[in-house]
């Protein structure tokens, strides 16, 4: 007899639809899965085995064949557990087919026939949209968040052939839920889209989120009123941030509170950024949906693959996709790999990244603010010049680590320097991250009018029309091209940073001469690296 | 195109065999010719090469190709008895056995000599001290020695290349590297510079690489073809100590910019008025510690220098007795004793030479608005960070950005890497 469960397995950030084929017949017994499993998936048969044995279900003494079409395509992970025995028990006749019509599973089976949730399940829901699909308990918020998917979890492999055959009730989602979602939920809530906008809404005011943004606030920085603005200018406009300073002065405290300045995710963010986390296995959310900017701090000696992404038998996302629609921060910038430094001018670029193997290739999003930190030279303790001890080749050695082309990509370079003691002990109290970020918000609002995101996306042509400029301020960038002090290619950042300076000082749609100002401190320029 | 002898082909040949040092090339050809040398290296039979280490080179290197390498490149071969050899460093005792140059070697006779040396990760106010100096001298017919390092030295030269007047002087430097090897490359355009107008000396053969110890040997060269040398800024340990060091050694008078007490890079200067040399705040110090007078007063014209006492190091007033162990050069005030002018350096004629910026400075200072007279107060010769001026001032970051541009424009103060100082 035969049997076809549909079922999903990842491929990148994206699912495909599988159809898990078991065909039981006469013969010496046996258990054969074909169709390119990999080694996770070959070992399902050891663990559904186990599982439908300590179910108290029967195993069938004949010949088991498994296919998992589209048999062409290299299946991983341990997601087609659950499809595998469901199909087995239907082939064998414990379950009517009518039992299994439209639903689709997708879940890893314990030995003794719990299941256990697997990463990704965003993304499968997705394409299994069409089905009832059924997950383990703790995938259930993530399936959800897809619209049009109707999810039913279950915990055994027991209990849910008792379900599927309608002799046990299905469980009510909002007992068994993670504590924190809102109104119990029946299943087959169509209208998940409100559903999780509204889980968005309680999610970003909840006591967690709110535990999370105190602990790391803006208000805890002493002094560094510079290195302020320049935080609220890049998380205002979404413009790349170099800071250069000595080791103490506080770039590691500062990039960490960049999120916190950060909106809220939008929905289709959101859902991407929740799908790339949850193919990549990472802690999500109670509510399922990440709806607050990630944070990534990768060591520098990452390697290439964990940057960019890849792997060979599962493309996992990496580094810069993780970080998609929140903060990278690359610490130390000049102990990276120069490789891995130059692997990330394109996805800067482009905002996805193309990862290409032999056995395929596939596009990961990777849109973030990259937040560099640098020491101004080896010894880290080049404050003024004059003061320095590193030979001017082993400077320059340093500087060139960050290569022309990947120092362009940042639009705000700025020293940072170790706070007066006076700042440190008195000092008066600074602004909190909310209140910076109730101008970023409002900045990044305007810049939404603009057909942008943030104003980093400009186009260079597109910024006369859209950020034109005072008298004042244009014969002012005018004097600076002319006495050399700012190139052709400068400009446009220049203009660009004057916007988002403007746009945070709700200066209306024209540029003022302030603002040019304003820009032309925060500008990256290549001689903060290489001493004056 | 300059033939080269075959005295100077032989010693270039020998200085070109690798491990040769100056020391190791002045023991091999003293008392040999050149030709002799050679012959006596190559066949291992050299009495100051007894352990035959150079005999092997010697043997592998073809002399066609070595006088091709320099009669391409214009670089020339200078012997102590040639009559392009320095006048300055014959009898000198650590004359090198072969100089080679690049230009033109005479420009160093009958003229004054002024070297500026200093620390290469200098301060905008050292190199702008040092380039302005460099100028105003060679503007009024001094040569400027210097050895194109990064910071000081490079502003040196550029500043003696910026003079204009009729009698300017080409600046001369000294360098560590072979004449064909550019080093720091981005002195690239300054070096060409140099050479064309004035001549650079090396005793390193063509093909010398940049390695440390060819640093402080030259030092001792530009210290000896120069009749006061001048440190602009240095650290407590810096090269152009040994500058300095060689210069005393020499009883060649020794000054120093003073600089603020507490830059770094002033501690060496610092530390060497301490030791009591004399304190340099402008060209007319400097003439004055080389004994120069000048025949005319007004700025522009020609000032017609004549070189009244020449500092001789043969000089019986000065005892050349200076502690070589000691790292900083006890210099005793060799520049204090100025032949001519017996008032105490600080009683010196007001300097009509590096006023000119001064003048300006105080003009530009009276038309300041508010704002901009508050983080001018907040500034100093010194590099201060942007956050420090935002303390100092208590104005927000627009403002100080604004103002501090409007300053920069009008050249009052400069800024770079992030750094703010006065002009």
């Amino acid at each position: 007899m035969i049997a076809a469960i549909p079922s999903a397995v990842l491929i990148g950030v994206d699912g495909i639809h599988v159809s898990v084929e078991v065909h039981v017949s006469n013969g010496l017994p046996g258990f054969t899965v074909v169709g390119l499993p990999d080694a996770a998936v070959r070992e399902s048969r050891d663990r559904v085995r186990a599982a439908l044995l300590s179910s108290g279900l029967s195993w069938p003494l004949r010949r088991v064949t498994v296919n998992l079409a589209p048999s062409g395509m290299r299946k991983g992970g341990a997601g087609l557990d659950l499809p595998i025995a469901i199909g087995v028990l239907v082939a064998s006749g414990e379950l009517a087919p009518h039992h299994v019509d439209g639903f689709a599973f997708v879940g890893e089976l314990g030995l003794d026939g719990s299941l256990r949730g697997v990463p990704g399940t965003v993304v499968l829901a997705e394409v299994l949209g069409r089905y009832t699909l059924v997950v383990p308990p703790e995938c259930g918020p993530e399936a959800r968040l897809v619209g049009g998917a109707d999810i039913r979890t279950s915990t055994n492999l027991g209990f849910l052939v008792d379900q599927l055959s309608g002799g046990r009730p299905w469980i009510d989602e909002a007992r068994t839920d993670a504590p924190g979602t809102d109104a119990p939920r029946t299943i087959g809530d169509t209208a998940a889209d409100t559903a999780a906008n509204k889980e968005k809404e309680t999610w970003s005011c909840r006591p967690a989120g709110n535990t999370a943004r105190s602990a790391i606030d803006l208000s805890d920085v002493r002094g560094q009123r510079l290195a302020r603005r320049a935080l609220e200018v890049a998380a205002a406009g979404g413009h790349h941030l170099l800071l250069v300073g000595p080791p103490g002065s506080g770039k590691t405290m500062l990039a960490a509170r960049l999120p916190g300045l950060l909106p809220d995710l939008d929905r289709s963010t959101a859902l991407e950024v929740t799908r790339i986390h949850s193919v990549a296995g990472q802690l999500l959310p109670p509510s399922g949906l990440v709806v607050r900017p990630p944070f990534r701090a990768p060591h520098h000696g990452v390697s290439p693959v964990a940057m960019i992404g890849g792997g060979t038998s599962w493309m996992r996302p990496g580094e810069i996709s993780l970080a998609h629609g929140g903060v990278l921060f690359l610490d130390e910038m000049g102990e990276f790999s120069t490789v891995v430094l130059d692997a990330l001018r394109q996805p800067l670029e482009e905002g996805h990244v193309r990862v290409s193997r032999a056995r395929g290739s596939t596009t990961f999003p990777a849109q973030f603010v990259l937040v560099g930190a640098m020491n101004p030279c080896p010894c880290g303790e080049g404050g003024a010049p004059g003061t320095c001890r590193c030979s001017e080749a082993a400077r320059e050695r340093y500087a060139r680590r960050l290569s022309a082309p990947l120092l362009d990509r940042f639009d705000i370079a700025i020293r940072v320097d170790r706070p007066e003691v006076d700042e440190l002990v008195g000092g008066s109290p600074t602004e909190g991250s909310s209140v910076v970020a109730g101008r970023v918000a409002g900045a990044r609002h305007r810049a939404l009018g603009r057909g942008v995101m943030v104003n980093a996306e400009l186009a260079g042509s597109l910024l006369d029309e859209v950020a034109p400029m005072t008298r004042a301020a244009s014969s002012l960038i005018e004097r600076q091209i002319r006495s050399g002090h700012l190139s052709a290619r400068g400009l446009h950042r220049v203009h660009r940073l004057a916007r988002t300076v403007a746009d945070l000082d709700d200066a209306g749609s024209t540029v003022e001469e302030v603002h040019v100002h304003e820009a032309l401190l925060l500008r990256s320029r290549r001689d903060l690296l290489l001493g004056s | 195109m300059n033939p080269l002898d075959d005295g100077a082909l032989h010693a270039a040949a020998l200085a070109g065999l690798p491990g040769m040092t100056p020391v190791r090339l002045a023991k091999l050809l003293d008392g040999f010719q050149p030709v002799v040398a050679w012959q006596a290296v190559r066949a291992g039979t050299h009495p100051a090469d007894p352990r035959r280490r150079f005999s092997r080179p010697a043997r592998s290197t073809e002399l066609g190709s070595i006088r091709a390498s320099y009669e391409g490149s214009g670089v020339r071969a200078l012997l102590p008895e040639a009559a392009a050899y320095p006048s300055m460093l014959v009898g000198d005792p650590g004359a090198p056995a072969v100089l080679f140059a690049l230009g033109d070697p005479t420009v160093l006779e009958g003229r004054p000599r002024v070297a500026i040396v200093g620390t290469r990760s200098a301060t905008h106010y050292g190199r702008q001290v040092a380039s302005e100096l460099a100028g105003d001298l060679a503007a009024d017919g001094v040569v400027v020695v210097s050895g194109l390092a990064r910071g000081i030295d490079g502003a040196a030269h550029a500043g003696a290349l910026r003079a204009v007047s009729t009698n300017a002087a080409p600046p001369v430097a000294v360098v560590g590297t072979g004449l064909d090897v550019v080093y720091p490359a981005s002195n690239g355009a300054l070096w060409q510079e140099v050479a064309t107008q004035g001549a650079i000396f090396s005793e390193s053969a063509l093909g010398t690489q940049p390695h440390p110890g060819v640093f402080p040997a030259r030092n001792r060269i530009i210290a000896a073809l120069s009749d006061v040398v001048v440190v602009v800024e240095s650290h407590l340990r810096g090269g152009s100590l040994y500058t300095a060091e060689a210069a005393a050694r020499r009883s060649i008078p020794v000054c120093a910019v003073p600089g603020s007490v507490r830059s770094r890079a002033s501690e060496g200067t610092n530390a060497l008025l301490v030791d009591g040399c004399t304190p340099v705040r402008d060209a007319t110090d400097v003439l004055v510690a080389i004994s120069l007078v000048r025949s005319g007063s007004a700025e522009g014209s020609d000032p017609g220098l004549t070189l009244d006492a020449p500092v001789d190091s043969a000089s019986p007033s000065v005892s050349p007795s200076a502690s070589p162990s000691s790292p900083v050069p006890p210099s005793r005030g060799a520049g204090l004793r100025t032949p001519i002018v017996n008032s105490p350096p600080t009683a010196a004629p007001a300097s009509c030479v590096a006023s000119r910026s001064h003048r300006a400075r105080s003009l530009a200072n009276v038309l300041m608005s508010g704002a901009e007279r508050t983080v001018w107060e907040a500034l100093d010769d010194t590099p201060t960070a942007f956050e420090t001026i935002l303390i100092r001032t208590d104005m927000s970051v627009a403002s100080v950005a604004e103002v501090c541009d409007r300053l920069v424009e009008r050249g009052l103060i400069h800024s770079g890497a992030g750094w703010w100082s006065r002009n």
